[in-house]
């Protein structure tokens, strides 16, 4: 994944890993330039920012200082800090959800209160920044086995981000007429304590350039058996690599961009072109030109241009829509000669042209989900609930089928007079199970219940799933009438067939 | 006056209420992914680790039962057959169903699970049952100075604890504070309480105001932090401050932990509250035995000890002292079975049980600090005498 979970230090607290990075021009005011920064892979939907953690993103004027084989960007020692901060949660009376405050100071000073996951943000009364902080729906994603490259479903799906989001006025803040080609970098620092005496900058949990720099490169699940040196990586001062590490994350990143190169088979890159790339990767800050136009298209093509010695023509960065995986996979395996689409060709939602631009969150599916064993064969019990118009539930007084097969209708009243709807969406009578979505009835939207039989020493095991959302009422009346469904139905089963000892 | 040694973090954590808050939302949106695809790699396991956090510091008891579902599930759905051992013997083990963690370990390894994955559930399980600690002592003390990480010296120092090696357990703990750069609490918190455990309880002579300090800075960090909240209340009851006590156990019942509903009854009995004792008491049985009905070998040694207490049962307290003790046969375990065999009256399986302690832990230098060593040595001055 893009940085998510990059070490194993960041097991310990979600909250200070970084996930992912971006720059680009608004493409709501292209007088601003954007810069967001993930953290917290797969936050739930009240996940909430460490209140021990400083989050900064840092901008640095790069100048191009070699092309080609020797190609090479040199960050300036000027740095453009936003750094943000959270406090601990305020909780309000009558049991509402507790609110998380945090302040963003500026590259000028200003600081920059806010509410986290207020969509609108702050603005500092200049007008010259607009920050947000909150849940969003995960823009990552990756649809390979990257070890094997293997095509898979979005292995992010339905996953949420904390983000944190600044906009703001280019010309004021990075005064592009003195260099327009700019650097950014994430990163988690902890806040001062004990171990971090006056001129001595803490460790960092994490940091982030470039995707994929620790989890396909420096760590390349393609090779086995090699040091992980992602946390150590993790631990270096961006923009300022250590000089006696350097070998050894050249020589990482050469064999890992090797075994990328000849993973269908081909060498397309020659030794002086990878060598040359692991340079540029070893630079790891995101590159983009404010000069230029920033699109879903432009990600790394200022590296890429300067690697084959030819000026580029875009902006670069990486807008939120960026499918940055499989241009990334394209680009070290077969050198841009044919795109590697993996599985997927978004992420659960698309970003927004406006202001806060990465997409609201997922909302959690609930579940609900039980299992009963049964002293029958799985015939014998799949010949009573494997129909999807069968009768055998206590609670049910009617069903009526219309139409057949996949996609067919069974309106069902239950025996204090409610009417439910259902649709059938996959039957396997091999496999014994069959799955439906609810159409009405129950006050819900994206129901779908599973029924799935397997046999089960002697007899057989029936596992009854339902997955939803409440629809203007209370989650737990939902899981209420389900759990209830489920209990009915399965004491009926156990009556009828016997419980299995 | 006891000099207390102060806890210096490196870093500042993160509040135990945002932490908390996270665990949460983190495990719900956990089980969310595995129900939409249960084979996906590393849901499984991650699940296991975030149930396992909220068991320990929020007290809630229900991820047991979460977690069988989840193995039960990983059968279903024919997973890959080393994880899903794997998993169902990480899942039996924290249900102290260690026979079954043993075996289901070496299903794992039989199928190619990673030999650092078995030997670290080995270890925990060795160190759990009292088995081949000279071998578990060795091989933590490698694992601690190798990576000198809070994750290893802590249960190094819960093994010297248990072998009574007090001053040394508490220089880990102490190591495991000072080497700690993250922020999560969890961890933090843990080991204060293991230091309040260790000065609380666990020394023959225990020095109760050492013991609430570190239990108060487990509860600063992480304020849901049940078991230190039970084990601090407890203190204060002792030294006669019920008010406190049962301001720290209010908050903590909706937990669902029935140990905290049996120390509030005792704290409302010392109150001269009986009314309100005796509801807490009766929620506090049936809680026990609700649990101890579902998961016997999990809460055998607590239920013993609730029954040796005010739960006032001493025949039920022997007979779960002896599960217990059938099941991991440490030397606390001894213990306790022979103290609930001498309050039921039975004296006769008491000398049995503080023979076969004698037996297994004789040689140990933990058991000459042991009650039970002072059991052989009073036998052997009343046969003297005999003689």
């Amino acid at each position: 994944m893009s940085d998510h979970v990059d070490g194993p230090r960041q097991i310990g607290e979600p909250a200070t890993d970084l996930t992912d990075l971006f720059a680009f021009t608004s493409p709501d005011n292209p007088a601003h330039t954007v810069l967001a920064a993930n953290v917290f892979p797969s936050a739930g939907v009240t996940a909430m920012f460490s209140n021990a953690v400083n989050h900064s993103i840092v901008v640095r004027r790069v100048t191009v200082s070699g092309t080609g084989d020797d190609a090479k960007f040199k960050p300036s020692a000027k740095e453009y800090r936003f750094s943000f901060r959270f406090d601990v949660l305020q909780h309000a009376d009558g049991g509402s959800k507790p609110v998380q405050r945090g302040t963003c100071t500026c590259p000028d000073g200003q600081t920059l209160p806010f509410v986290v996951n207020d969509e609108k943000g702050a603005s500092t009364a200049d007008g010259v920044f607009r920050v947000f902080a909150g849940l969003r729906s995960d823009p990552f994603y990756l649809a390979w086995a990257p070890g094997v490259l293997k095509k898979l479903p979005n292995l992010l799906q339905h996953d949420n981000v904390l983000a944190i989001v600044v906009e703001f006025d280019t010309q004021r803040v990075l005064s592009p007429s003195e260099g327009s080609l700019f650097g950014v970098i994430a990163e988690t620092t902890p806040l001062p304590g004990r171990a971090s005496p006056i001129g001595v900058n803490p460790p960092r949990f994490d940091w982030v350039g470039r995707p994929e720099q620790t989890n396909m490169r420096l760590n390349n699940p393609g090779i086995e058996g090699t040091d992980d040196l992602r946390d150590l990586w993790n631990q270096q001062t961006p923009f300022a690599i250590a000089d006696e590490l350097k070998p050894v994350f050249h020589q990482k990143l050469v064999e890992s961009l090797t075994n990328w190169d000849l993973r269908d088979g081909k060498a397309d890159w020659s030794s002086g072109a990878l060598h040359a790339a692991a340079n540029v990767y070893l630079d790891d800050f995101l590159l983009f030109d404010v000069s230029k136009p920033t699109s879903d298209a432009s990600f790394f093509e200022i590296e890429k241009s300067t690697l084959r010695g030819k000026p580029y023509a875009t902006g670069g960065g990486r807008t939120v829509d960026a499918n940055v995986v499989d241009m990334m996979i394209t680009w070290m395996v077969n050198d841009d000669k044919e795109f590697m689409q993996g599985g997927a060709t978004s992420a659960t939602k698309p970003g927004m042209k406006t202001f806060p631009y990465e997409a609201s969150p997922n909302t959690e599916l609930q579940t609900v989900a039980d299992s009963v064993d049964l002293a029958a064969s799985p015939d014998q019990v799949w010949n009573l609930i494997g129909q999807f118009g069968g009768m055998w539930h206590p609670l049910i007084a009617s069903v009526k089928l219309t139409g057949e097969g996949v996609g067919q209708l069974r309106t069902i009243e239950t025996i204090d007079g409610k009417q439910i709807i259902e649709r059938l969406q996959a039957m396997d009578n091999s496999q014994r199970l069959y799955r439906y979505t609810n159409v009405s009835g129950l006050g819900v939207v994206d129901y779908t219940g599973t029924f799935d039989l397997k046999p089960k020493g002697s007899g057989s095991s029936v596992e009854w799933g339902v997955q939803f959302l409440a629809d203007n009422q209370a989650t737990l009346v939902v899981r209420t009438i389900v759990a209830t469904l489920m209990k009915t139905g399965f004491e009926a089963l156990t009556k009828r067939f016997g419980a299995l000892k | 006056m006891i000099e207390v040694p102060e806890i210096d973090l490196a870093y500042p954590l993160t509040d135990g209420d945002i932490a908390v808050n996270n665990l949460e939302s983190a495990r719900r949106h956990s089980w969310s992914r595995f129900w939409r695809d249960p084979l996906r790699p590393g849901i499984a396991e991650c699940i296991v680790e975030q149930e396992q956090l909220t068991a320990q510091y929020v007290g809630d008891l229900g991820a047991l039962e979460r977690l069988d579902a989840l193995v039960r599930q990983l059968y279903r759905v024919d997973a890959d057959e080393m994880r899903t051992a794997l998993v169902h013997a990480q899942v039996a083990s924290m249900g102290h169903r260690f026979a079954e963690a043993r075996r289901f370990l070496a299903q794992a390894e039989a199928h190619g699970a990673s030999q650092a994955d078995v030997h670290r559930l080995l270890l925990s399980i060795d160190q759990a049952c009292g088995t081949n600690l000279e071998s578990v002592l060795e091989a933590r003390r490698k694992m601690a100075a190798e990576s000198e990480r809070l994750e290893d010296l802590v249960p190094l120092g819960g093994l010297l604890a248990d072998l009574r090696e007090f001053d040394e357990a508490d220089s880990v703990y102490r190591l495991a504070l000072n080497v700690y750069e993250d922020v999560s609490p969890f961890a933090v918190a843990w080991v204060c309480f293991q230091l309040g455990a260790l000065w609380g309880e666990l020394v023959p002579e225990p020095q109760s105001e050492r013991a609430a300090r570190c239990y108060q800075k487990a509860i600063e960090y992480l304020p849901c932090y049940v078991k230190a909240r039970v084990h601090l209340s407890e203190i204060y009851l002792h030294s006669g401050n019920a008010t406190d006590a049962e301001a720290l156990l209010v908050p903590a019942v909706s937990s669902g932990d029935p140990e905290v509903n049996w120390r509030l009854a005792d704290v409302l009995a010392a109150m001269e509250r009986p009314e309100e004792a005796e509801a807490q008491m009766q929620v506090a049985r049936s809680g026990f035995e609700n649990l101890l009905d579902q998961y016997l070998l999990a809460f055998a040694d607590h239920g013993a000890e609730f029954y040796s207490g005010s739960g006032n049962d001493v025949g039920r307290a022997f007979e779960l002292a002896m599960v217990n003790l059938a099941n991991r046969p440490t030397l606390r375990a001894f213990e306790q079975a022979y103290e609930a065999a001498v309050a039921a009256g039975e004296s006769g399986r008491a000398a049995n049980i503080a023979d076969a302690a004698k037996e297994r832990w004789g040689a140990a230098q933990a058991f000459r600090l042991s009650k039970l060593a002072e059991t052989h040595v009073d036998k052997s001055a009343s046969e003297g005498a005999t003689a």
